[in-house]
C-alpha cells in the first residue's frame, strides 16, 4: 500500500474533522476521496501532504513514516482548487520551480520542463504568465509543477471546482489517460460521485470524518454499504421500510407478484426518455419510481390508477437506517 | 510518452484557440481607445494636474532660468547649501531604506499574526501621519531635546534629522505592503513549501517579488516626504548651516532674503534628485519583481 492513514484524528476546536480514521490507499491507482463538504476529505489530504498536522494518528507513505516530516520532505506533488499559481513566474518557470530549489543541472531542468509543457499540452505557452491562461490551462500548468519533482504520490484537492463544467469534463477524462500515462499513485479529493465514479479505480467515501466504505466504483454503486453512501451515489426511494434506487422497482398495474406494495399513482412526470412516477402507498409512503416511456405506456400507467409495486431481482436494497433528504 | 495524449491533445485546441491571443510586447491595433466618456475624464484629469503639478513647476524652472547658467552653479557652488542637499539627501536615503525593512516588517506582523492590541496598534500606526508635522516637531523635541526624560539629547544633531524623518514617514511603506500581503494566498505558500522551498526560499522566490512593487510604491512615498519635509524637524534639528540645515530650511531663507531666484535654483535640484531616485526604484522594483 503507497499510503497508509493510521488512527487519524483531527479537531479544530470543537469542531471533528476526521475522527479515527483507518484506511490505506493503493500504489500506482487514482483513488477519489468523495464526501459531501465540510466532511473532512480535504483535511485527510493535507494531512497526508503535510500541510496540516493530525492530532493523533500516523501516516506513511511508501513504507516510510511520515507523521512528522515537513511537507518539504514527504516528496508529494500538490495540487489546490484554485491553482496556486506563482503569479509573477512564467509557466515555464512555475513547472521549474521545483526543479531548481533542487539545484539540479540547467540542462536538465530545461529538458524536463520541455517535457511535462508537452505533456499538459502547454508547449506554446511556456513563456507566458499564468494571468494569460484560461482556468484549465493553469490547472494543468499546476499539475505540471506538481508532477515535475517526481513525486511518490499526486494529491489533487477538488482539482476541477473552480473549473466550468463543460471544461471539467474535459479534464477529468484527461487526468484519467494522463494517470494511465505516468503512472504515478494519485489521489483526488472531490464532492461530484459523477467525477468520482467516472475517473477512479478506487473510491473512498467519507462523511461526518468518518470513513463509511471503500471500494471499486462498481462495488459501491451495486453494493453501498449503508444508506449514505447508496444516497451520495445517486437517486434513492424507499419502499417498505428499504432504500433503493427508483429505476430498481417494478411496478405493475395487478397484483402478479407476491409482496407487492398496493398504491395509487399521485403524480407522472416525463422527462425525455424516462417517465418519474410518485406512488402514495397504502402504508401512507411516497415512493419514486422510474421507468421507461415505452414501459409506461405498454402497462398503461396513468395519474390516479392503482398499481402494485416490488423491489426488481439484483436490485440494491439496503435497511433503512434514518431520514435521506 | 506523448504518443497516447495525442488524443486529448485535440480535445484541448478548442480551448487554447478560445483563449487569450498571444501577447505581444507592443500592443496592435488603434492607440487611442477613448470613448466620449473617457476622454472627458482624461481631460478633466489632464487641467487638474496642469494647473496643481505642471504650470508651478514650469514656473519654477522658469524663475530658475532667469539668472542663466551662472545663477544655477552660484547657487550650487555655495558650500553651505551643497551641505544642505548632501544632508538632507543622505539622511532620506537611510530613511527609506530603514523604512524599507521595519516597515516591512511591521506589515508582516499586523496581517500575519495574532496578538493583544493588534487593532489599537494597526490604528497608531497612522498616528504620525495624521498629526501636525510641527506637533511631531514638538513631541520629538520633548522627548529627545534638553532636559529630555530619556536622557537622549539629540538635538541640534544629524539624528534629530533622521529621527524626525524616521517618525514622519515610519506609515508609507507599512500602508502599502499591508495590503497586498493580505491579498496573498495561503496557497501559493503552500504549494511552494509541497514543491520542497524551505521557509527562506518562499520568502525570498515568492513572497518578496509579489511584495516589490508595493514596498517600492511605499519607499518613494517615503524618500519625498523625507526630501520635503519642514514642520517635524526644524524644532529639533536647530537649523544650524553646515550641520543640520535641511534643503527645505535653505529655500525658506532664500526667500525670507527675497532671494526668489536662488531658491527656484534649489528647488529644481531636488525636483531632480527626486525623479532619479523613483526611477530608480522603479528599476529595482521591476529587476525584484521578475527575480522568481
Amino acid at each position: 500500500m503507497s499510503i497508509d492513514v493510521h488512527h487519524v484524528t483531527k479537531r479544530f476546536g470543537d469542531f471533528v474533522a476526521l475522527d479515527d480514521v483507518t484506511v490505506s490507499l493503493p500504489t500506482g491507482q487514482l483513488t477519489a476521496l468523495l464526501g459531501p463538504s465540510g466532511g473532512g476529505k480535504s483535511t485527510l489530504l493535507r494531512i497526508i501532504a503535510g500541510l496540516d498536522t493530525a492530532d493523533s494518528g500516523t501516516i506513511s507513505i511508501e513504507g516510510t513514516d511520515a507523521t512528522r516530516l515537513p511537507a518539504q520532505k514527504r516528496n508529494v506533488g500538490f495540487v489546490f482548487q484554485h491553482y496556486a499559481v506563482f503569479k509573477h513566474m512564467t509557466v515555464a518557470k512555475n513547472v521549474a520551480f521545483g526543479l531548481e530549489i533542487r539545484r539540479r543541472p540547467k540542462a536538465e531542468v530545461v529538458a524536463r520542463v520541455d517535457e511535462l509543457l508537452k505533456l499538459v499540452h502547454l508547449s506554446q505557452f511556456a513563456h507566458r504568465l499564468p494571468s494569460q491562461l484560461s482556468g484549465g490551462q493553469r490547472q494543468r500548468m499546476a499539475l505540471a509543477r506538481a508532477l515535475a519533482v517526481e513525486p511518490s504520490v499526486l494529491l489533487l484537492d477538488e482539482p476541477f471546482g473552480a473549473l466550468d463544467a463543460k471544461v471539467r469534463k474535459e479534464l477529468r477524462e484527461w487526468l484519467r489517460r494522463l494517470h494511465d500515462e505516468v503512472n504515478v499513485t494519485t489521489v483526488f479529493v472531490t464532492h461530484d460521485q459523477e467525477e468520482a465514479l467516472e475517473v477512479a479505480d478506487e473510491i473512498v467515501v467519507i462523511n461526518e470524518g468518518r470513513v463509511e466504505q471503500v471500494g471499486t466504483p462498481d462495488q459501491l454503486y451495486d453494493e453501498p454499504a449503508n444508506d449514505f453512501v447508496m444516497s451520495f451515489l445517486g437517486d434513492v426511494t424507499s419502499l417498505g421500510g428499504s432504500s433503493l434506487r427508483p429505476h430498481d422497482i417494478e411496478i405493475s398495474t395487478s397484483p402478479v407478484l407476491a409482496g407487492g406494495v398496493e398504491g395509487e399513482v399521485s403524480r407522472l412526470l416525463r422527462i425525455g426518455f424516462e417517465v418519474r412516477a410518485n406512488v402514495l402507498t397504502i402504508d401512507g409512503e411516497e415512493v419514486t419510481v422510474v421507468l421507461t416511456r415505452a414501459h409506461a405506456r405498454a402497462i398503461g400507467v396513468e395519474e390516479g390508477s392503482t398499481v402494485w409495486l416490488t423491489p426488481a431481482v439484483g436490485a440494491a436494497v439496503v435497511p433503512r437506517m434514518k431520514a435521506v433528504v | 510518452m506523448t504518443s497516447a495524449l495525442l488524443g486529448p491533445a485535440a480535445d484541448f485546441a478548442g480551448e487554447a484557440s478560445t483563449g487569450r491571443p498571444p501577447r505581444r510586447r507592443r500592443r496592435q491595433g488603434p492607440r487611442n481607445t477613448l470613448t466620449p466618456g473617457a476622454g472627458l475624464g482624461l481631460g478633466i484629469a489632464m487641467i487638474w494636474f496642469s494647473l496643481l503639478v505642471l504650470i508651478p513647476l514650469v514656473a519654477i524652472i522658469v524663475t530658475a532660468g532667469e539668472g542663466g547658467w551662472s545663477g544655477y552653479f552660484d547657487v550650487l557652488a555655495s558650500d553651505q547649501t551643497w551641505a544642505a542637499v548632501q544632508l538632507t539627501v543622505t539622511q532620506s536615503l537611510l530613511v527609506t531604506a530603514v523604512n524599507v525593512v521595519v516597515g516591512t516588517i511591521i506589515a508582516w506582523v499586523l496581517v500575519r499574526d495574532r496578538f493583544w492590541g493588534k487593532s489599537v496598534l494597526n490604528v497608531i500606526i497612522d498616528v504620525p501621519f495624521a498629526l501636525p508635522t510641527i506637533v511631531a516637531g514638538l513631541v520629538l523635541l520633548s522627548l529627545y531635546g534638553p532636559q529630555s526624560p530619556l536622557g537622549l539629547e539629540w538635538a541640534n544633531t544629524e539624528r534629530a534629522v533622521m529621527l524626525a524623518l524616521a517618525f514622519v514617514t515610519l506609515p508609507f511603506i507599512v500602508r502599502t505592503v499591508q495590503p497586498v500581503l493580505e491579498e496573498l494566498d495561503a496557497d501559493v505558500e503552500e504549494a511552494a513549501a509541497s514543491l520542497g522551498a524551505t521557509r527562506a526560499t518562499i520568502v525570498r522566490r515568492i513572497i518578496l517579488p509579489s511584495l516589490a512593487p508595493a514596498i517600492a510604491a511605499g519607499a518613494a512615498l517615503s524618500f519625498a516626504r523625507a526630501i520635503s519635509e519642514y514642520g517635524s524637524l526644524v524644532l529639533l534639528s536647530g537649523n544650524l548651516p553646515f550641520r543640520t540645515e535641511v534643503v527645505s530650511v535653505r529655500v525658506l531663507s532664500f526667500i525670507e532674503n527675497g532671494n526668489t531666484q536662488s531658491a527656484a535654483a534649489l528647488a529644481s535640484v531636488m525636483l531632480a534628485v527626486a525623479l532619479v531616485v523613483i526611477v530608480g526604484l522603479d528599476i529595482v522594483q521591476r529587476r525584484v519583481a521578475n527575480r522568481g
